[in-house]
């Protein structure tokens, strides 16, 4: 019996070392010359604007025969994940799509390549958007090219705001005024002159910025909070004021439930805040009469600073051939392809290319996330978001709740 | 009376099923309405046209055929001679295969992701279904040799010995005797085996690179996957094509289920 | 009887040979004794080959420091029991080891419960509506828990939910823009009834799998006796559901214990904080979204030993009902 225990034991133990022997050799990719480049772009360019795609494709194997380009489109949710899971085990894609506000915490633990000495070879880079770029940033090293932006409007219903005898406002306070007469004339259950959720942070923060204020500083190579400073304290200030005037939506409820554009195509909303590209989706009832335009600063005459969300390209270090990618990225940012993205609607990445649609006007004053590598974990902590619902529901003094996200940020970003 | 009581519960139960379909007929107004709509009275099939037209889509569903196949008929196999001999034999080391096959379950599949795929990868088993495959049956094989197990020890002892005083030999005794009367058990696992291969989503995900290698549950994640607005009709639309294969597996099966001790396996 | 067909001792007594101690090593007894060797062979091969270095991986990890730059460089950095150390040190863990048992037990129990309730349901109703109730359960069981969620967000939707508009109308209260995700307690009972229901099938099924084992000749018998409906199920039908019942529940406690998938998508990333956290959720906000692995492998061995003592009451009694069986 016993002899038969340790045969099998034996048999196991040796697929277990045959297993293990096997990683032995670490396995980074490191091919001579590549005849193949895998580029992970997001499921955005699949729907939004393929033929761009295909373009930079056949212009790039046009210069580089016998070199296929593999585009794999990602999704948002989880695309880290398997970034995580390729720079661990190989197989480490040769460019990759980041969101700006992912880029920070990749480029700190040296995922990407040094792309500083070639920059002057990209399109347009001496003009590229300054929130945008410094998002590729990082000790003064460039290892993003921007890809293309989004900034924040005012979706609105013009028949509703003619029927109130309201005109785009040209400041804060004139947008109050404007919603108070909105509310007047629509008096239902529920209904919002401007629909925006408790803590959407994006737009809260604006308020911030508009003020003078920020999220957090570094000074001496630590970051400090700076929402109890006086000039974003203004600004919570202001931006709780606006709220109860003008917004019905839920104090503790986030911008993704429920859309703000599915409130306003079920008649809700006179007016919401958020990307451009809520247009698409107001309902067919609404179409004809959904404009857009600028939020308004608390200063007559200029916008309010938008939160510039965007995308980067990128090339991993671990990348078989870092030469074609950088190349493939060049073709795809190129003029031709920033002018491609500019007519789907997007914001391109240079200001010498700028339009003068409200997405891109909004974008003229814009803010960003401090460029911090823990920057992530204070949104994943929804340290933010805990800090409106409390100013807003009153539960905390507006200085108390800003001392305790303070305090809350400094931890995190100087772990 | 009773089955007055069972078409509530099929109500009550079905009822976010019910949803999902008519939503999935639903024009994208009904969808969104201030005041929810039963059942829409203006059905569209472009939720559906869209979602069968969207890239991949017959991939998807092909790929996860195959895996969910080949998984559930190795693992059966698999899991079942081990529950037999969980079940029938008495050896050194079941201490320590039982706590193998529990420990296996209790540990966080999330924990594992990384370390899996770090594994595969030094096999070639990243971007391609047989890595799917193995990973699968590895998750799958310990519920199901504790469930078989479960089942082959409700088999009453005096039927199987009942069998070898026939003069069946032991083997014999398994195949006429015990494979009918753990039918139900085997067809029990095996559509949960299915079930849950088929929704897997995590490993798929991080395992398969090429589109037309993904699973269709996979496929489904690119609808909430985009930063812009997310299609919901065509979500609902595609959950409800995807979910038909799971419904004919089961009709195919379901009627070995109810494979009782009627059916002359017992004489006397 | 010639006399190789006498047992050995006796054989050997005859032959005037002092009985030998060791059983005959025949072919039959090789096969017999290797049997059960083979037949688990095929199941630890695969589970050993693909997990026996994620799992080795995983103990070290957890005595390392590995966060992304650690990955990248493919190098952690040994800091002992640093990591236990702060997890167990950590109130957060605590508060939410207590809320995920409380949370299982819930959920354990409804889907233990109803499930046998409808199984039971299932032995007395007609083949329609036996087929009927099944493919409805089928059908529960097979969406997909993304999907689930999805539908599960829009009954509950603040604005224009199924769920605010019906309790409205039946005058049970006023839930117009109720918002059912307000309180940690709303977030995981809708959690729970999301989860319970797409667990119910599975038991609903594999129950009635094994009620249909229950010789119905015994049964019969025992209603002509005169016995009465509870004392055959009790006497009769119990024992031998009694290791399916047991192997449902000790897969539910593990299953429920670490459940993922559900909690986050529901309460949905934007609102999960230390008060509303089960313990799969915090693994992953603690290991993967702040990238700390080690960290992160370390509650992974924490929430095995956890479930662990936990399930160890059913198992024993699983493994205890083989040995009885023999």
């Amino acid at each position: 019996m016993k002899v038969r225990l340790f045969a099998v034991a034996a048999l196991v133990l040796t697929l277990a070392v045959a297993a293990s022997s096997a990683s032995a050799r670490t396995n980074v990719s490191g091919r001579a010359a590549a005849s193949k480049i895998t580029v992970w772009l997001q499921v955005d360019a699949q729907t939004g604007w393929p033929d761009l795609v295909a373009a930079a494709n056949q212009a790039f194997q046009a210069k580089h025969p016998g070199v296929s380009v593999d585009v794999q489109y990602q999704t948002w949710g989880d695309h880290l994940g398997k970034f995580d899971a390729t720079l661990a085990g190989g197989g480490v894609p040769d460019v990759i799509e980041m969101g700006n506000t992912e880029m920070t915490k990749y480029m700190a633990a040296g995922a990407f390549a040094n792309l500083t000495s070639q920059k002057g070879s990209f399109a347009n880079s001496k003009n590229w958007l300054k929130g945008l770029a410094a998002s590729g940033i990082y000790n003064n090293k460039v290892y993003g090219v921007p890809y293309y932006a989004g900034s924040r409007v005012v979706t609105y219903r013009s028949d509703l705001y003619k029927k109130a005898g309201v005109k785009i406002p040209t400041s804060l306070a004139a947008f109050a005024a404007d919603a108070k007469k909105l509310m007047a004339k629509n008096p239902r259950k529920g209904f919002s002159p401007v629909y925006t959720a408790g803590t959407d942070w994006y737009f809260a923060m604006s308020f911030v910025y508009d003020f003078g204020g920020q999220i957090a500083a570094l000074k001496h190579g630590k970051w400090v909070g700076q929402l109890e400073s006086k000039k974003s304290q203004a600004g919570l200030a202001a931006y709780k004021r606006f709220f109860n005037v003008a917004s019905r939506a839920s104090k503790t409820g986030t911008e993704n439930r429920p859309y703000p554009y599915d409130v306003y195509s079920q008649g809700q909303a006179a007016s919401i805040v958020g990307p451009a590209w809520f247009s698409c989706c107001v309902g067919k009832k609404y179409t004809k009469v959904t404009k857009q335009f600028v939020m308004p600063s608390h200063v007559k005459g200029q916008g309010m600073p938008g939160f510039l969300g965007g995308s980067d390209l990128a090339v991993p270090k671990a990348s078989g051939d870092q030469a074609l990618a950088t190349d493939w990225i060049r073709i795809f940012t190129n003029t031709a392809g920033e002018k491609g993205l500019q007519s789907k609607g997007n914001i391109p990445n240079a200001t010498n290319l700028l339009g003068n649609s409200v997405n891109e006007r909004a974008a003229k004053r814009s803010w960003f996330v401090p460029t911090a590598k823990n920057w992530v974990n204070v949104e994943n902590g929804n340290v933010l978001r805990t800090m409106l619902a409390r100013i807003l529901t009153g539960k905390q003094s507006t200085k108390a709740a800003a001392a305790f996200a303070d305090s809350n940020i400094e931890l995190t970003l100087n772990q | 009376m009773w089955d007055a009581i069972g078409v509530v519960v099929f109500v009550v139960i079905a009822f976010p099923v019910y949803w999902m379909i008519a939503s999935a007929f639903k024009p994208d107004h009904e969808l969104n309405s201030l005041t929810p709509t039963w059942f829409s009275l203006h059905p569209t099939l472009s939720h559906f046209g869209d979602a069968i037209h969207r890239p991949f889509f017959w991939d998807g569903v092909k790929n996860s055929l195959i895996v969910v196949t080949v998984t559930v008929a190795l693992s059966m196999v698999c899991a079942f001679l081990a529950a037999i001999a969980l079940a029938k034999f008495r050896f050194t080391g079941r201490k320590l295969f039982i706590i193998l096959i529990i420990g296996i379950q209790m540990l966080p599949q999330v924990g594992l992701i990384i370390p899996l795929y770090v594994v595969l990868a030094r096999y070639h088993q990243v971007n391609a279904l047989s890595g799917v495959i193995v990973t699968y049956m590895t998750f799958v094989l310990p519920f199901s040799v504790w469930m078989l197990r479960g089942f082959l020890l409700g088999v009453p002892k005096d039927l199987e010995e009942a069998a070898m005083v026939d003069g069946s030999s032991r083997i014999g005794s398994f195949t006429r005797i015990l494979l009918p009367l753990v039918a139900p058990g085997l067809v029990a696992t095996s559509i949960f085996a299915f079930i849950t291969t088929w929704n897997e989503y995590i490993f798929a995900r991080v395992l398969l690179n090429d589109q037309a290698k993904q699973t269709a549950t996979v496929w489904l994640s690119y609808f909430t996957g985009t930063s812009r607005n997310t299609d919901w009709g065509g979500l609902m639309a595609g959950s409800t094509l995807i979910a038909i294969p799971v419904i004919i597996f089961f009709l195919l099966v379901q009627r070995k289920i109810a494979f009782g001790l009627t059916t002359g396996a017992v004489r006397g | 009887m010639t006399p190789s067909e006498l047992p050995g001792t006796a054989y050997a007594a005859e032959a005037g040979i002092r009985p030998r101690r060791r059983r005959p090593f025949t072919v039959a007894r090789v096969v017999r004794g290797a049997a059960p060797y083979l037949l688990i062979l095929p199941v630890v091969a695969i589970v050993v080959a693909i997990l026996g270095y994620p799992l080795y991986h995983l103990a070290r990890l957890s005595f390392q420091k590995y966060g992304l730059f650690e990955l990248i460089a493919h190098h952690g950095t040994n800091v002992g029991w640093a990591n236990y150390s702060s997890i167990l040190h950590d109130q957060v863990f605590w508060h939410v080891l207590v809320r995920t048992i409380v949370f299982t037990v819930a959920n354990v129990a409804l889907t233990m419960g109803i499930g046998t309730l409808l199984a039971l349901l299932l032995t007395k109703v007609s083949s329609v509506v036996r087929v009927l109730l099944t493919a409805g359960l089928v059908l529960a069981w097979s969406m997909p828990p993304v999907v689930a969620v999805q539908v599960w967000l829009w009954m509950t939707n603040y604005e224009n939910g199924v769920l605010n508009y019906t309790l409205t109308k039946l005058h049970v209260g006023n839930y117009f823009q109720h918002d059912w995700y307000a309180t940690p307690f709303s977030q995981l009972s809708l959690t729970t009834s999301l989860i319970v229901w797409g667990a119910i099938p599975f038991v609903v099924v594999t129950v009635y799998a094994g009620l249909t084992q229950v010789p119905t000749e015994i049964v019969e018998a025992a209603e002509i006796d005169g016995a009465r409906p509870w004392r055959v199920f009790w006497d009769v039908t119990v024992p031998i559901i009694k290791p399916i019942f047991l192997v449902l529940t000790s897969l539910s406690i593990i299953w429920d214990f670490g459940v993922f998938t559900q909690p986050f998508l529901l309460i949905d990333q934007t609102r999960i904080n230390a008060s509303n956290e089960l313990m799969g959720v915090y693994l992953f906000e603690e290991g993967y979204l702040k990238t700390d692995f080690g960290r992160g492998a370390a509650i992974s061995i924490l929430m095995l030993l956890i479930v662990a003592i936990l399930s160890i009451f059913y198992v024993r009694k699983m493994v205890r009902m083989g040995d009885e069986a023999r």
